[in-house]
């Protein structure tokens, strides 16, 4: 079929397929999914400047349907949700003035490439430790809660964390916390997700577990509601620009839809550190992704 | 070590996952052979056009079918779901 915006003639089932299979990952990890969706969608010959508007249409259309699941399921925690959107936004914005300044100064795709690889490998060797740690102390029975963690949370060491005003967040169990390191975290990740040009899901899901305290399940569903929002101002932007060829993403979202209810509706089966387990996989994968991008 | 106090009750069967898949697989392959037909087919020109004349334009209403799109699907399938008995 042919998409005449891209001026690309692709399957439309195969990109029902694609859309499918990140879904799930969006649905399950509450991932945007743009390491794998953006690959396979230059692999179909989607030309590289619709790959990432296109892609973040996608994937807002995906989040809403993954994002009213888990609102169903009692997943979101939308004051940490809220907060978060005001950091991230000007994060986007400073991330892609970075890498703008850094294109001047030469081979700028490697750098972001290498700088990639560090952190997902280290995020990736972290979660799948910790979680391991975890799943051995519930067996042990040396913890009991199903969202164990395997390593003592930040927020409940550090004064930094302390520093007013404070809010009560009842949906995910906490009692204080510091508004700035909630708004924080969403300014770090969204420097992170503008630098990278990726959603930034894979970096804000451990920070929200391990640094706000936040359980899993509602880290998941918190970050698919943050990606709605940062995705959707994404969308507009790219839109504005000209590199969104949004037949290509309502066609991927008829697939993406279906995938992220399925994923959603799966977490109900696995336990905290269980998700966190596979998780870690995904950041390894995207770096395996980014060195093969590199290396040819 | 610390423990997160809020616990969660892990379903023990993945039957009704299965169950509810199978039954979204049954109502997707029709929606989507018709969102191809019909909404593909017939948008697309007008939207082609709307991209080269009207940028600003094209990229609000992009945000705006992208939105429609998720919000529609997810309301119908829940809907369905729910009628049946499936909801999870």
């Amino acid at each position: 079929m042919i998409f005449p915006i891209a001026g690309v003639v692709i399957s439309p089932i195969l990109l029902a397929v694609i859309g499918f299979s990140v879904g799930v990952l969006g649905g399950f990890f509450g991932v945007g999914g743009g390491f794998l969706a953006g690959p396979l969608m230059f692999w179909t010959g989607v030309p590289m400047n619709f790959v990432i508007g296109t892609d973040l249409a996608h994937m807002t259309g995906k989040s809403i349907v993954a994002a009213r699941r888990h609102r169903a399921l009692g997943n979101i925690d939308f004051r940490v949700g809220t907060l978060m959107i005001i950091g991230t936004i000007p994060g986007i914005e400073i991330g892609a003035q970075i890498i703008e300044r850094l294109e001047f100064m030469g081979n700028i795709e490697q750098v972001v490439g290498i700088a990639y690889v560090i952190i997902l490998t280290s995020i990736a060797l972290f979660t799948g430790w910790e979680s391991l740690r975890a799943l051995r102390l519930t067996r042990t029975d040396q913890i009991e809660a199903s969202d164990a963690l395997g390593v003592r949370r930040i927020s409940h060491q550090s004064p930094l964390f302390q520093i007013p005003p404070m809010i009560r967040l009842p949906v995910s169990g906490i009692e204080r916390i510091s508004v700035w390191v909630i708004i924080l975290i969403g300014f770090v990740t969204g420097i992170l997700a503008g630098f990278l040009g990726v959603g930034g899901g894979f970096v804000r899901l451990p920070l929200m577990v391990y640094l706000i305290g936040l359980p899993t399940h509602v880290a998941v569903g918190t970050d698919l509601f943050e990606i709605i929002i940062s995705a959707g101002y994404g969308t507009l932007s790219h839109g504005l620009k000209g590199n969104v060829d949004i037949m290509i993403a309502l066609t991927m979202l008829t697939g993406a839809a279906m995938g992220a209810q399925i994923g959603a509706r799966a977490t109900r089966y696995f336990t905290g550190p269980a998700i966190r387990f596979l998780f870690s996989f995904l950041p390894l994968l995207a770096a395996v992704l980014v060195l093969i991008q590199i290396i040819n | 070590m610390s423990q997160n106090t809020n616990e969660r009750q892990v379903d023990p069967s993945i039957r009704p996952l299965l169950r509810s898949l199978l039954i979204e697989i049954v109502i997707y392959i029709p929606l989507v052979g018709v969102f191809f037909v019909l909404v593909l087919r017939y948008a697309s020109p007008h939207l082609t056009r709307l991209y080269h004349d009207n940028l600003t334009a094209y990229a609000v209403l992009a945000l705006v079918l992208i939105i429609a799109q998720g919000s529609v699907l997810e309301l119908f399938t829940s809907w369905l779901l729910r009628k049946i008995g499936l909801r999870h």
